[in-house]
């Protein structure tokens, strides 16, 4: 897939995907002239096989597939400066979001990289306990990517340094921060969140 | 005794950087019969002239030696400021020593000692140069345009709304030129007909302008202010003056399967033709070659059907002679051709897009002609091969191009934007089709140019790829155009339905031998050369003679328009006054030693040689001598080398002078 020929014509171009992501992230995929400004500052850029321009320009033409196989849109930290700096107005980063999005509701989890796995576990000890409880997020990563030593010497120093807790604390107005999760759920059931 | 001022500059630090200046100005003071030598950083500032006339008037100098750069970029200059300090102009003579020497040396003591040389050499001519007085020649305020395109016609209407006669000739049976046949214009899209027509026919109706289509310069004789040019108008074999442009001839025509160039050869026309209906003069000619009447002496349908009676195949070429005093040339430009051994071009084509052998591979200007309303299918894009209409279209930039390989080293300049008015154009006659483009580098640098490009992309959904098409192929009835996306860095593959390239733009056919006839100098690809590639972009070299439009070098409409108005502005110049100077450096002919031989005339460039009489008191002749006509004389001095007697003299570079420069050395 990576770097097999492309075909192009009507049937293989989806500009319909294209057009779905444009109306997602709010911005044009047409007007971005590969000038490389966005990789040329992507603090990412090492770890992507397809550099954020490249991610555009296979948008521009329709290759979604490509775009979605590789790992590039989930190890994008969302750091904003590619649309900062964009002298087009292209907000990549909104981009980014929305080919998540998109590769999240139509094939799930990427096997590629576990960061959705992270984000995951981070997103549900807020939910669980209104504020972030490290220890958990730490084990249950490890036990749930396979690593079960990753990163585990870390954990003295941490602790010793007041950084890591053993046990959670949790937030006394958890059900406010319930009420903005059951908000999300229902819009994003609308359609109006990603 | 001379008294002989010697002034260096340092010209920034072109010359001071290689040459020390100030030596050879202290060299140069120690020179018999210099009276004054000194340097200064730019000596053709204004206080560096300053200079120059000051020391001429302090030091009663004679004579000037300005040891600068080139003649050609500044003699004019210290010429006339030798002038106004109240010497005469030809007692000032520029030592080239910066292109002769600090540019082409890097040694300091070698080159030093060469510019002095260089200085010396001068000074020894100086002491020997006469006064002399500048020629004054008559300007005939007639000009003469060459090619009958946009630029031909600009340059025309110009010229003669300033009240001045103007002769166009034009090769083709109608002006317009290339303009003529494309559909609409970028960046502006606004029809091309539309805004060229009405120039046409203020052109054809002007009382100043005398139009000869169908015609070619035959010859061109004498010089600035007083050309004479013959004009072969070709045989029309149709009475300009009897037809009315009916179009019966036409009508009745029985040949009508002749494939017209105007149209690149999609569209079909008869023997007795207009190129297209707007022509202009609308005055139909016979092509002789496929006529029935000239190739079996059969048919005669157009004379028979002619109500005025002005087919007339007895017609043969006339020529014209026509006194000019000013000459445009507007000669314009053909597209490249991919076929195996292009017409009159040692480049050879493009194999790997089929050698033009694939029907619907075709170039911009048919593309032109497919999407022109007056085209050969109305204005409907359809593919020539089978006349469907094409749902996949892929444009393919830079064919011919900076391609080194293909012997063209130079952007043709237009084919960015044109190739992005063609997506456009396509995208609004067929509105499910879709556009692909091969490019290399979008060059968009004109007003609204860049817009208009990313317009194509942005709102009609052209598809820009960025690297060049490796070959195109037939597989069944589509073609298979092979590329690679350089921005991704994976092999593209489009079977595509119609494939349009954007080819070269060239010189005309035949431009270098209408450059010899004119005695103007062009370049390894055949453009004209202009005098001077910033200050004097309109002017050639040889006096007289002016450029318009993609004949000097690949020009959209806006820049052809432009320049064919400058080169009209040069000509009202020109015309501005009654008499003309000229320098006086022609030859001189020393009656008293000439054995009237003539090996003068039969080398002479200009035709400046006549026979003069020379006859006693009673007027019996005493001999027959050369006699150089100053106005006429080019001031080369092949005469001079020529003469076995020693008797013709160039002023300023007489043998005298010549020999004194050597010996310095």
């Amino acid at each position: 897939m990576k770097n097999t020929k492309m075909t192009l014509s009507a049937r293989t171009m989806n500009l319909d995907f294209v057009r779905k992501v444009e109306k997602l992230s709010g911005t044009s995929v047409r007007r971005c002239f590969q000038c490389g400004k966005c990789s040329a500052g992507c603090p990412m850029r090492s770890f992507m096989e397809h550099p954020p321009n490249r991610v555009v320009r296979l948008l521009q033409l329709g290759q979604y597939e490509r775009v979605l196989a590789g790992r590039s849109i989930w190890y994008c930290a969302s750091c904003e400066t590619c649309s900062t700096r964009c002298p087009n107005k292209v907000d990549l980063a909104a981009i980014m979001d929305a080919l998540r999005k998109c590769s999240w509701d139509a094939r799930g989890p990427s096997k590629e990289s576990f960061v959705q796995l992270a984000n995951r576990i981070f997103i549900e000890n807020v939910r669980t306990y209104g504020r972030q409880y490290e220890m958990r997020l730490a084990a249950v990563f490890n036990v749930k990517s396979g690593q079960f030593l990753k990163d585990i010497m870390l954990g003295p120093s941490l602790l010793a340094k007041g950084k890591l807790k053993m046990f959670h604390q949790k937030n006394r107005n958890i059900h406010e921060i319930e009420k903005i999760f059951s908000r999300i759920e229902e819009l994003r059931r609308k359609g109006g969140a990603l | 005794m001379s008294r002989i001022g010697v002034f260096v500059c340092h010209c920034g630090e072109n010359i001071s950087r290689t040459v020390d200046v100030e030596k050879v100005a202290e060299a140069a003071r120690g020179l018999l019969g210099v009276a004054h030598a000194c340097d200064y950083k730019y000596m053709c500032s204004d206080p560096g002239q300053a200079l120059l006339k000051k020391a001429v008037a302090e030091h009663r100098l004679d004579g000037v030696v300005v040891a600068a750069c080139s003649p050609r970029m500044h003699e004019k200059t210290f010429r006339k400021a030798t002038e106004q300090a109240g010497l005469n102009p030809f007692l000032c003579e520029m030592a080239n020593i910066r292109e002769h020497c600090s540019w082409v040396h890097e040694d300091r003591d070698e080159a030093t000692a060469k510019a002095i040389d260089i200085v010396h050499m001068l000074v020894e001519r100086v002491k020997r140069n006469r006064k002399l007085q500048p020629i004054s020649v008559p300007v005939t305020k007639t000009s003469l345009v060459i090619g009958g395109g946009i630029a031909g016609i600009q340059a025309a209407l110009d010229i003669a709304d300033a009240g001045h006669r103007v002769v166009l000739v034009e090769r083709e049976p109608s002006i317009g030129g290339h303009m003529a046949q494309l559909s609409e214009t970028f960046p502006t899209l606004d029809c091309s007909q539309c805004i060229m027509t009405p120039k046409m026919v203020d052109v054809a109706n002007h009382p100043n302008i005398t139009l000869h289509t169908y015609s070619e310069v035959e010859e061109v004789d004498g010089y600035i202010g007083n050309f004479q040019v013959k004009i072969r108008k070709k045989a029309r074999s149709v009475d300009m003056a009897r037809c009315t442009g009916c179009g019966v001839c036409m009508a009745k025509c029985p040949q009508k399967k002749i494939p017209n160039s105007f149209d690149r050869d999609l569209g079909m026309r008869p023997a007795i033709y207009v190129p297209f209906p707007q022509a202009v003069p609308n005055v139909p000619v016979i092509d002789r070659v496929n006529c029935t009447w000239f190739k079996s002496g059969k048919c005669g349908v157009c004379q028979k059907v002619c109500g005025p009676g002005a087919v007339d195949y007895a017609q043969q070429d006339e020529f014209v002679v026509e006194q000019v005093g000013a000459i445009v040339v507007a000669t314009g430009f053909n597209l490249y051709d991919i076929s195996e051994k292009p017409k009159g071009s040692p480049i050879k084509g493009y194999g790997e897009f089929g050698h033009g052998k694939i029907p619907d591979v075709i170039d911009g200007m048919t593309f032109e002609r497919l999407a022109s309303a007056s085209g050969p299918t109305g204005g409907k894009i359809l593919r020539p091969s089978d006349g469907r209409e094409p749902k996949q279209v892929v444009f393919v930039q830079c064919v011919g191009s900076r391609a080194r390989e293909k012997g063209i080293s130079y952007c043709s300049k237009i084919c960015c934007m044109y190739t992005a008015k063609h997506t456009m154009l396509y995208k609004h006659k067929v509105h499910d089709g879709q556009a692909y483009v091969f490019f290399m580098d979008a060059r968009t640098p004109g007003k609204g140019y860049d817009e208009f490009w990313r317009r194509s992309i942005e709102q009609e959904e052209a598809v820009y790829i960025r690297g060049m098409v490796s070959r195109l192929y037939q597989k069944g009835d589509k073609i298979v155009v092979m590329g690679s996306d350089i921005a991704v860095g994976i092999q593209v593959e489009i079977e595509a339905d119609l494939v349009v390239l954007a080819t070269a733009v060239q010189p005309r056919q035949g431009a270098e031998l209408l450059a010899q006839k004119l005695g103007i100098s062009y370049d390894q690809y055949n453009f004209y050369s202009e005098a001077h590639a910033k200050l004097r972009p309109v002017e050639c070299a040889t006096a007289g003679i002016y450029l318009a439009g993609a004949c000097q070098g690949p020009k959209d409409i806006p820049d052809t328009v432009s320049q064919a108005s400058a080169a009209a502005a040069k000509v009202m110049t020109l015309f501005a006054k009654d008499q003309l100077e000229r320098e006086p450096i022609v030859a001189k002919v020393n009656e008293r030693f000439c054995v009237g031989c003539f090996a003068c005339k039969k080398v002479c460039a200009y035709g400046a040689i006549e026979e003069k009489e020379i006859r006693d008191r009673q007027g019996n002749l005493v001999k027959v001598v050369a006699y150089v006509n100053p106005g006429v004389c080019g001031g080369c001095g092949t005469c001079q080398a020529t003469c076995p007697s020693k008797s013709v003299e160039l002023d300023g570079y007489t043998d005298e002078q010549i020999l004194a420069m050597i010996e310095t050395l």
